[in-house]
C-alpha cells in the first residue's frame, strides 16, 4: 500500500511530470512561468484545485456515476466540479489574500481550463485508482506542475537576456528550452520503486 | 423582485442547456452503448484466440489478489488469464494464455498506455512488438528480463514496461499452477 | 467577415496554435502518427464547428454572468459524444488518442472560440470560423506528425497507411511507408523532447515568414506612395 502511493508519487512528480512528460497543463505553464512569484501564486492554486477536484470527483464517480450507470456522463461532471472549485478558490483568495489574487489576476479563471487539472481526474479514473490514491495522485501531481513551474521561470527569466535568432521570440524559445528541460527529466524513467 | 429576476434567469437557462445536453447525452450513449460493449467483447475474444485457441471459453472464479482481473478456462485445457500491471506510465492489461503443463502459449496486450516508441512498442502489431512478445512463448516458472538473468530480453528504453510484462506473466503462471 | 478572410485567418495570420498559441498540450502530445494527427484534428475541427453552430444559436438568451458555465456544457457535451462515437466506431483511434479525446474539453481553442467569436457573430459566419480554425488545427498537428513521425520512426502515414500494399486502413495497425531504416532514425523525436522541439521550430518559422512578408508589404506600400 504504502510503497504504491510512493511509486505513484514519484511518478507524477518525477518520471512523469504532467508538463514535460505528459503535456498536460501547457498553457497556463507558458503563460505564467515568466515571474518566480505569479509561478508560485499559480502552483499554489493549482495543487490546492487539482487535490479538491481529485477527492470530490472519486467520490461522484464511485457513488453517484457508477452507481446510476451514467460512466458516459464523467467528463461532463468533472469539468462542472472543477469550475465551481475553481469559483470558490477565486472567492476565497479574494477575500483572504487580496495581493495574491491581483497578482494572478486572469490566470485564476485559466485553471479552469488547465488540462492538467482534467487531466488528473480522467487518469484516476482511467487507472482504477482508490481514493487514497486518487488524493496522492492529484497532490503530486500538482507538486510536479509546481517544479516545472518554478524551475523553468528561472531559466526564462535567463531567456531574456539570451541572444537567439529574431524569429523565435516568445513562445518559440521558450518550447525549446523546454524540449531541454524534457529530454532532462528523461534521465528519470528509469526510476521506480518495485 | 427584480433581484429575484436577475438571479432566476441565468440559473434556469444553465439548467435547461445541462438538461438538453444530459437528454442528448443520453440518447446518443444508448444508440452507442451496445457497439461499445459488442467491441470490447470482440477484442477480449480475439486476444485469447490469440494466445490459446480454443471453441469456447469458461470463466472462472477469482479470488481477488490484485492483479490477476480474470480467468478462461479453455475448452482443450489451459487457461487464458487476464492480468494488469503497473508500467512505467499507467497500468498494462494484458491476457496471458497458460497451458496444462504451466507453460506460457503466448501474450496479447489489451490496455496499455506506455510511451509512444518505447514502451508502446510491446503493444503493437509491428515487427518489433511481435517479436518481444513472442519471446514469452514456451516460457514458465519465473519470467524476468536478460538484465537480470532471465530469457526476456527487454524492449531497448523500456526495462520497466518489459518488467512489468515479465511480473504479469509470472503471476498468471503461477496462479494457473495454484489451480490444477 | 468574408469567407476568405476568414480562411486565411485561421490557417495562417491567427492560426490557432502558432499564432494564438493555444491549445498546445494535445498538439504535442499526439502528434506522433498521421492517424492520430488526423483523427485528432478532424475530432476538432467537428467539435469546433457544433460548438460554434450551438453557441451562436443561442447566443441571444445565454445569460452574461453564466455564459462560461454554458459554454462549457456545450462543449463537454459534444465532446463526450464524439467520444463515444469513436469509441463505437473507430476503437483504434479512440484506444490512441486516449484521455486526450476527453481532454478536448479544456482545449482552449474551443472556449476560447466561444468567448472571442461565436457568441458575437451570426450561425453562418460561426460555421466558417469553426470550420476554418480547425483546419488551421487539423493542419498544423499534420505537420508535426509528418515532422516528427519521418525523423523518429523512419516512416510516413503511419497507423494509416500499411506501406507495403499502400492500402488504406483504418485500425490503427498499418506501418506507413518507410523511408529510411529505423536504425537511423532519431528516436527522440517520437518522445516528449521532440514535441517541444518541433512546435518552438514551427512557431519561429511562421513567426519569421509572417514578418518578412510583413515587410515586403510594408515596403510596397511606401513604394507607391513614392
Amino acid at each position: 500500500m504504502f510503497a504504491s502511493l510512493v511509486s505513484i508519487s514519484l511518478g507524477a512528480i518525477l518520471v512523469n511530470n504532467f508538463i514535460f512528460s505528459q503535456f498536460l497543463g501547457l498553457c497556463p505553464f507558458l503563460g505564467v512561468s515568466n515571474k518566480m512569484s505569479t509561478a508560485t501564486g499559480m502552483s499554489v492554486a493549482v495543487i490546492f484545485v487539482m487535490t479538491m477536484a481529485s477527492a470530490i470527483c472519486w467520490i461522484i464517480n464511485e457513488y453517484l456515476l457508477i452507481p446510476l450507470g451514467l460512466e458516459f456522463m464523467q467528463t461532463v461532471a468533472y469539468i462542472l466540479v472543477i469550475a465551481v472549485l475553481v469559483q470558490f478558490v477565486e472567492m476565497f483568495l479574494k477575500k483572504a489574500i487580496p495581493s495574491l489574487y491581483s497578482a494572478m489576476g486572469i490566470f485564476l479563471p485559466l485553471i479552469t481550463t488547465n488540462c492538467a487539472v482534467l487531466g488528473v481526474v480522467l487518469l484516476n479514473t482511467q487507472n482504477y485508482y482508490n481514493f487514497l490514491e486518487s488524493v496522492v495522485y492529484g497532490f503530486t501531481g500538482g507538486l510536479g506542475f509546481t517544479l516545472a513551474i518554478v524551475l523553468f521561470s528561472s531559466v526564462r527569466e535567463r531567456l531574456e537576456f539570451a541572444d537567439y535568432p529574431k524569429a523565435f521570440e516568445g513562445f518559440a524559445i521558450c518550447l525549446v528550452a523546454a524540449a531541454l528541460f524534457a529530454l532532462a527529466f528523461m534521465g528519470f524513467s528509469g526510476m521506480k520503486i518495485l | 423582485m427584480s433581484k429575484l429576476r436577475d438571479f432566476l434567469k441565468p440559473g434556469v437557462t444553465l439548467l435547461a442547456v445541462a438538461v438538453v445536453a444530459a437528454l442528448v447525452l443520453g440518447l446518443v450513449n444508448m444508440l452507442t452503448a451496445g457497439r461499445i460493449e459488442a467491441i470490447a467483447l470482440e477484442t477480449t475474444t480475439e486476444a485469447m484466440q490469440a494466445v490459446l485457441p480454443a471453441d469456447s471459453y469458461t470463466d472462472l472464479e477469482v479470488e481477488d489478489d490484485g492483479e490477476i482481473n480474470s480467468v478462461h478456462a479453455a475448452a482443450g485445457g489451459g487457461w487464458v488469464v487476464e492480468v494488469t500491471e503497473s508500467g512505467s506510465q499507467g497500468t498494462i492489461t494484458m491476457m496471458v494464455g497458460v497451458d496444462e503443463t504451466y507453460t506460457c502459449t503466448g501474450i496479447s496486450i489489451t490496455d496499455s498506455s506506455e510511451t509512444a516508441g518505447l514502451g508502446a512498442v510491446a503493444s503493437q502489431a509491428s515487427e518489433k512488438g511481435e517479436a518481444f512478445r513472442a519471446q514469452f512463448v514456451g516460457v514458465s516458472g519465473t519470467v524476468s528480463v536478460s538484465k537480470e538473468g532471465g530469457e526476456i530480453d527487454a524492449l531497448s528504453g523500456a526495462t520497466i514496461t518489459s518488467r512489468a510484462v515479465c511480473k504479469g506473466v509470472t503471476a498468471a503462471l503461477e496462479y494457473c499452477a495454484n489451480l490444477g | 467577415m468574408n469567407a476568405k478572410q476568414q480562411l486565411k485567418e485561421g490557417v495562417i495570420t491567427n492560426n490557432p496554435v502558432l499564432v494564438q498559441q493555444i491549445g498546445l498540450c494535445a498538439t504535442m502530445a499526439i502528434s506522433t502518427s498521421l492517424f492520430n494527427g488526423i483523427g485528432m484534428g478532424l475530432s476538432v475541427l467537428i467539435i469546433l464547428t457544433c460548438c460554434n453552430v450551438v453557441i451562436s444559436l443561442i447566443r441571444k438568451i445565454i445569460p452574461e454572468q453564466v455564459r462560461l458555465a454554458i459554454f462549457v456544457v456545450v462543449i463537454a457535451g459534444f465532446v463526450t459524444i464524439v467520444d463515444l462515437l469513436l469509441q463505437a466506431f473507430v476503437p483504434a483511434l479512440s484506444e490512441s488518442l486516449g484521455v486526450f479525446i476527453p481532454l478536448i474539453v479544456v482545449n482552449c481553442i474551443i472556449i476560447g472560440r466561444a468567448e472571442a467569436f461565436s457568441s458575437k457573430q451570426s450561425v453562418a459566419a460561426s460555421f466558417r470560423d469553426g470550420v476554418f480554425q480547425g483546419l488551421g488545427y487539423t493542419l498544423v498537428l499534420v505537420c508535426m506528425c509528418l515532422i516528427r513521425e519521418l525523423l523518429g520512426s523512419g516512416t510516413i502515414g503511419g497507423g494509416l497507411f500499411n506501406g507495403a500494399s499502400s492500402f488504406l486502413t483504418l485500425d490503427g495497425t498499418g506501418a506507413g511507408f518507410r523511408i529510411f531504416p529505423e536504425t537511423y532514425a532519431a528516436g527522440a523525436m517520437i518522445l516528449p523532447v521532440g514535441g517541444f522541439l518541433t512546435l518552438g521550430v514551427l512557431m519561429a518559422l511562421l513567426q519569421y515568414i509572417l514578418r518578412k512578408s510583413g515587410e515586403k508589404k510594408a515596403r510596397k506600400e511606401k513604394e507607391g506612395e513614392e
